[in-house]
C-alpha cells in the first residue's frame, strides 16, 4: 500500500579515531515506507545517531546507498544536499538547538528562508505551526523564557516548516521530564496520524519507543531486532490494551480507560 | 528575519564584548584615518616651509650677487680731525681716535659723517672723537681710472660716484677736565650723490635706491632731475614734481625714496654730470664702485685694482657676503631637512598604516574565529535545517563587516577629535624645520603656523571603504571555517 521513501542499501560507516577504525554502521539494509513512525533503539555506541545523520544527509556513509525517493543522496554534491535537508528533512534534537537570540516564531521561520516565500507568508506559516504544537501565545518568547517541553515543541514546529517528507528526531525526549516526554511523543504520533509525516526517532527510552509503529533494535551497527509498536493499533483505531475501537484523537481508551500513550503494559 | 537582522542581533547579544571589540577596532581605525590626515598636514607645512625657504634663498642669492660683486674703490681719506682720546695724556696725534670700522670703510672720504657712522660713544668714557673737520673729499680724476673697466678682466661694470655733502660749518667749544678746544665741523644738511645714469647701470646694478615712496625712480639718461630721500623732501620742503634749487641749479623732483640705511637718510641722487657741474668737480669723482662679473671673480678683480692703482683703498663687502652665504647654507639645509622630513613622513606613514591595517584585520580575524568556534553548534543546527554553505559564510562575513563598519564610525568620531594628537604622536614632525626657518626669517617672510591634521570628507569615505574591506578580509577565513563545519560533527560539539 505505501511506497518506500527511504531505502538503505549495504550502508556502512566507519569513523577513524587516530589510527583506530571504529565501525558505526555495518552493511545495514533498511526500507522505510511513507507515513511510517519508526523508532531506532539500542545501547550507547550502537550507531543510532550515525544512522539518523546519514539518513538526514548531514553525514556521509563510508559505503552503500541512501535512496531518497529512489535517488542516491550519497552521490549528490553539497549544493544539492542542503536543499534536501531544507525541503525533505525536519530535524529535532535532544538539546532542541533553538537559536537563543531569536524568538519562537523567528526560529520556526529559519528553514523557510531562501525558499522564495514572502516575509508575511513565512510569518503566517510559523504562527500556524506554533498553534499546532500548542504554543499560540508564546510566539514572541525567546527560548530562555520557554520550558524544555515548550522549546522542543518549537523545535518540532521548526522541523515541520517546509512540509518535510521526514521528521528525524534524535532523542527528542532525552532532556525532558516524564510529563513533557509524553506530550512530545503524543505530538509526534499525532503528526504521524494526521499529517502522514514519516517519522524516524532515535531513542533509548523504551517507553517512548513503544508508542511508535515499528521499533528497530540496533547493536554494533546492525539491526538485530524489529518489533511492532503500539502505534500500529492506533492507526487501526484499536485500543492497544483491550482492542476496542478508539478515535485517533483519544488519549485514553473510551472502553478500558487506560492511557493510549506512555503505557508500560505492553511487552 | 533576514541575514542582516540576525547579524545585528548576534553582535548585540554579547554587549560588553562587542563594545570592547568596537572600541579597539575604532581606535585602530582612528589611527588609520589620522595618519593620512597628518601626512596631508605635514605635506602642507612642508610645502609652505619649502616655498618660504626657496623665496628666501632666491632673495638671499640675489643679495649675494648684488653685494658680493660690488667692489668699492676710493682714495684713502686723510683726516684732519683731532682725537680726544687719552685726553691730557700724551697728546695724541689727530685721527687716532678713529677706527676704520666706525667710519664705514671710508666710502665718503672726508665728506663729513653720518650719525650712524660716527658712533661717538664707542670709545667709552674717553670722549670719543672723530673726523670733525669734514672738509673736502679726496677727489679722483675720473679719466685716470678708465683703465679699470678697459683693461681688467672679470669686471662687469664700473660706476663712478661723486658724493658731496653740503651744509654749514659749525664751530663748537668742547671742554674736558679743564681743557677746551674750538672745533669747526660741517653740519650736513644734504649729501649729493651723482651717478652715471646709463641704462646698463640703472637696469642691471643696484646703483639707485629701490624703495620708492612717491613718484618714480630716476630713469636712464635723466638730467636735471633728482631723487630725494624723505629727509631731503622735508629739508627742501618739496614733493614729487616740484622744482628745487641745489647749488644754484634748478632740478625737478621725480620721486622720493625711503632710505634703507642710516647712511642714506640725507642722500639725494642725480646724474653724475649734473653733480659734477654743480659742485665744480667736472671730471672728478669721489669713489668708484666696480661690479665684478660674479662672486668668484671678486677677490681677483679687487687684487687687480689694487695692483693697477695702489693708491686706492679697495674694499669688498666680505663680511656681509660671508653672512649671506652662511644664511644661504642654513636655508638650504632647512629646505633639505624639510623635504627629507616630508619623505620620512611618507615612509613612516606607510609603515604605520600597514601595521594598523594588519592589526585591525587580525582583531576582526580573532574575534570572528572565536565567534565561529563559540557558535559551532548553532552553525551545525543551521546547516542541518537546510542552510547552505554560502548563507552560513555570508552570515559570518556580514557580522565581521558590520562590526568593522560600526568601528569605523567610532573611529571617525575619535579621529575627528584626536587626529592632531594621534598624527603628531605617530608621524615625524616637519614642524621643527619650519620653526627654525621662521626664526631666521624676520618679519615679512614668517611662516604662518603649522597645518593641523583634520579629517576631510574624502578621508572619511576612504575610511568607510577600508572598514568594509578590513571587515571582509578579517572575517573571510573565519566565515569559510564556519561554512566548512560538518553538521554531524558540529552537533557533537559542546
Amino acid at each position: 500500500m505505501s511506497k518506500p521513501v527511504l531505502q538503505l542499501e549495504n550502508l556502512s560507516k566507519t569513523y577513524t579515531l587516530g589510527k583506530r577504525e571504529v565501525p558505526a554502521l555495518v552493511n545495514l539494509n533498511l526500507t522505510i515506507n511513507a507515513g511510517e513512525f519508526v523508532a531506532i533503539m539500542g545501547p550507547s555506541g550502537s550507531g543510532k545517531t550515525t544512522l539518523l545523520n546519514v539518513i538526514g544527509c548531514i553525514d556521509k556513509p563510508t559505503k552503500g546507498k541512501v535512496l531518497l525517493d529512489g535517488i542516491d543522496a550519497t552521490e549528490l554534491p553539497e549544493n544539492q544536499l542542503y536543499k534536501i535537508r531544507r525541503d525533505k528533512m525536519g530535524f529535532v534534537f535532544q538539546t532542541f538547538n533553538l537559536l537563543p537570540y531569536l524568538n519562537a516564531r523567528e526560529n520556526v521561520e529559519l528553514p523557510m528562508e531562501g525558499r522564495g516565500k514572502s516575509k508575511s507568508e513565512q510569518r503566517k506559516r510559523a504562527s500556524e505551526l506554533l498553534a499546532m504544537v500548542g504554543l499560540s501565545g508564546r510566539e514572541e518568547h525567546r527560548p530562555q523564557r520557554l520550558s524544555a517541553g515548550e522549546q522542543q515543541r518549537v523545535a518540532i514546529a521548526r522541523a515541520l516548516a517546509n512540509n518535510p517528507a521526514f521528521i528525524l528526531a534524535d532523542e527528542p525526549t532525552g532532556n525532558l521530564d516524564s510529563q513533557n516526554k509524553q506530550g512530545i511523543i503524543k505530538l509526534l504520533a499525532n503528526l504521524n496520524l494526521t499529517q502522514d509525516t514519516t517519522i524516524i526517532m532515535v531513542t533509548h527510552d523504551s517507553q517512548a519507543a513503544r508508542n511508535t509503529e515499528r521499533m528497530l533494535l540496533l547493536k554494533d551497527g546492525k539491526i538485530v531486532k524489529e518489533i511492532q509498536g503500539l502505534h500500529v493499533n492506533k492507526k487501526n483505531h484499536k485500543c492497544p490494551h483491550c482492542g476496542s475501537m478508539i478515535d485517533q484523537n483519544d488519549d485514553t481508551c473510551p472502553t478500558c480507560k487506560k492511557p493510549i500513550y506512555g503505557s508500560d503494559e505492553i511487552f | 528575519m533576514g541575514i542582516i537582522n540576525r547579524a545585528i542581533r548576534n553582535i548585540s547579544r554579547r554587549k560588553i564584548r562587542a563594545l570592547l571589540v568596537i572600541i579597539a577596532l575604532g581606535f585602530s581605525m582612528a589611527i588609520m584615518v589620522s595618519i593620512p590626515a597628518g601626512v596631508l598636514a605635514n605635506q602642507q607645512t612642508a610645502s609652505a616651509v619649502a616655498s618660504n625657504l626657496s623665496n628666501v634663498i632666491t632673495q638671499t642669492s640675489a643679495s649675494i650677487n648684488q653685494t658680493s660683486t660690488q667692489i668699492d674703490c676710493s682714495l684713502a681719506p686723510s683726516f684732519s680731525g683731532f682725537g680726544f682720546r687719552d685726553f691730557g695724556g700724551s697728546g695724541t696725534s689727530g685721527g687716532s681716535g678713529f677706527t676704520p670700522g666706525q667710519f664705514g670703510g671710508g666710502t665718503s672720504g672726508g665728506s663729513g659723517f653720518t650719525p650712524g657712522q660716527f658712533g661717538g660713544g664707542t670709545i667709552g668714557g674717553q670722549f670719543g672723537g672723530g673726523a670733525f673737520n669734514g672738509g673736502q673729499s679726496n677727489p679722483m680724476n675720473e679719466s685716470l681710472y678708465a683703465d679699470i673697466d678697459s683693461t681688467l678682466s672679470g669686471v662687469a661694470a664700473v660706476e663712478p660716484v661723486l658724493q658731496a655733502s653740503e651744509g654749514q660749518n659749525v664751530t663748537q667749544t668742547l671742554s674736558f677736565n679743564g681743557y677746551t678746544r674750538d672745533i669747526t665741523r660741517l653740519e650736513v644738511e644734504y649729501t649729493i650723490e651723482g651717478i652715471p645714469l646709463t641704462s646698463d647701470l640703472v637696469d642691471n646694478y643696484p646703483v639707485l635706491p629701490t624703495n620708492i615712496a612717491a613718484g618714480s625712480n630716476l630713469q636712464a639718461g635723466a638730467s636735471g632731475e633728482v631723487l630725494l630721500s624723505e629727509n631731503n623732501s622735508a629739508y627742501f620742503n618739496a614733493g614729487v614734481g616740484d622744482a628745487i634749487t641745489i647749488l644754484g641749479q634748478t632740478f625737478t623732483v621725480v620721486g622720493i625714496y625711503s632710505p634703507s640705511s642710516v647712511a642714506q637718510t640725507q642722500t639725494l641722487f642725480m646724474n653724475l654730470s649734473d653733480a659734477q657741474t654743480i659742485t665744480n668737480n667736472t671730471g672728478y669723482i669721489t669713489s668708484l664702485t666696480v661690479f665684478a662679473q660674479n662672486t668668484d671673480s671678486v677677490s681677483g678683480v679687487a687684487t687687480s685694482i689694487s695692483t693697477l692703482h695702489p693708491e686706492l683703498t679697495v674694499t669688498t663687502d666680505q663680511t656681509r657676503l660671508t653672512q649671506l652665504q652662511t644664511l644661504q647654507t642654513t636655508y638650504n639645509a632647512e629646505l633639505a631637512s624639510a623635504q627629507s622630513a616630508n619623505s620620512q613622513t611618507y615612509s613612516t606613514a606607510i609603515e604605520e598604516i600597514v601595521v594598523v591595517v594588519v592589526a585591525t584585520s587580525l582583531i576582526v580575524l580573532f574575534v570572528m574565529l572565536y565567534t565561529v568556534k563559540e557558535r559551532t553548534k548553532e552553525i551545525g543546527t543551521l546547516k542541518a535545517i537546510g542552510f547552505s554553505n554560502s548563507t552560513v559564510m555570508g552570515q559570518f562575513m556580514l557580522e565581521g563587516i558590520l562590526l568593522s563598519i560600526i568601528a569605523g564610525v567610532v573611529g571617525i568620531a575619535i579621529g575627528s577629535v584626536a587626529a592632531p594628537t594621534l598624527s603628531s604622536l605617530l608621524l615625524p614632525s616637519v614642524g621643527i624645520g619650519s620653526r627654525t626657518a621662521s626664526g631666521f626669517l624676520s618679519g615679512t617672510t614668517r611662516i604662518s603656523g603649522l597645518s593641523v591634521a583634520t579629517l576631510n570628507p574624502e578621508l572619511i569615505l576612504i575610511l568607510f571603504g577600508a572598514a568594509v574591506l578590513l571587515g571582509t578580509l578579517g572575517s573571510l577565513y573565519p566565515a569559510w571555517r564556519a561554512a566548512k563545519i560538518r553538521p554531524a560533527e558540529a552537533m557533537r560539539y559542546e
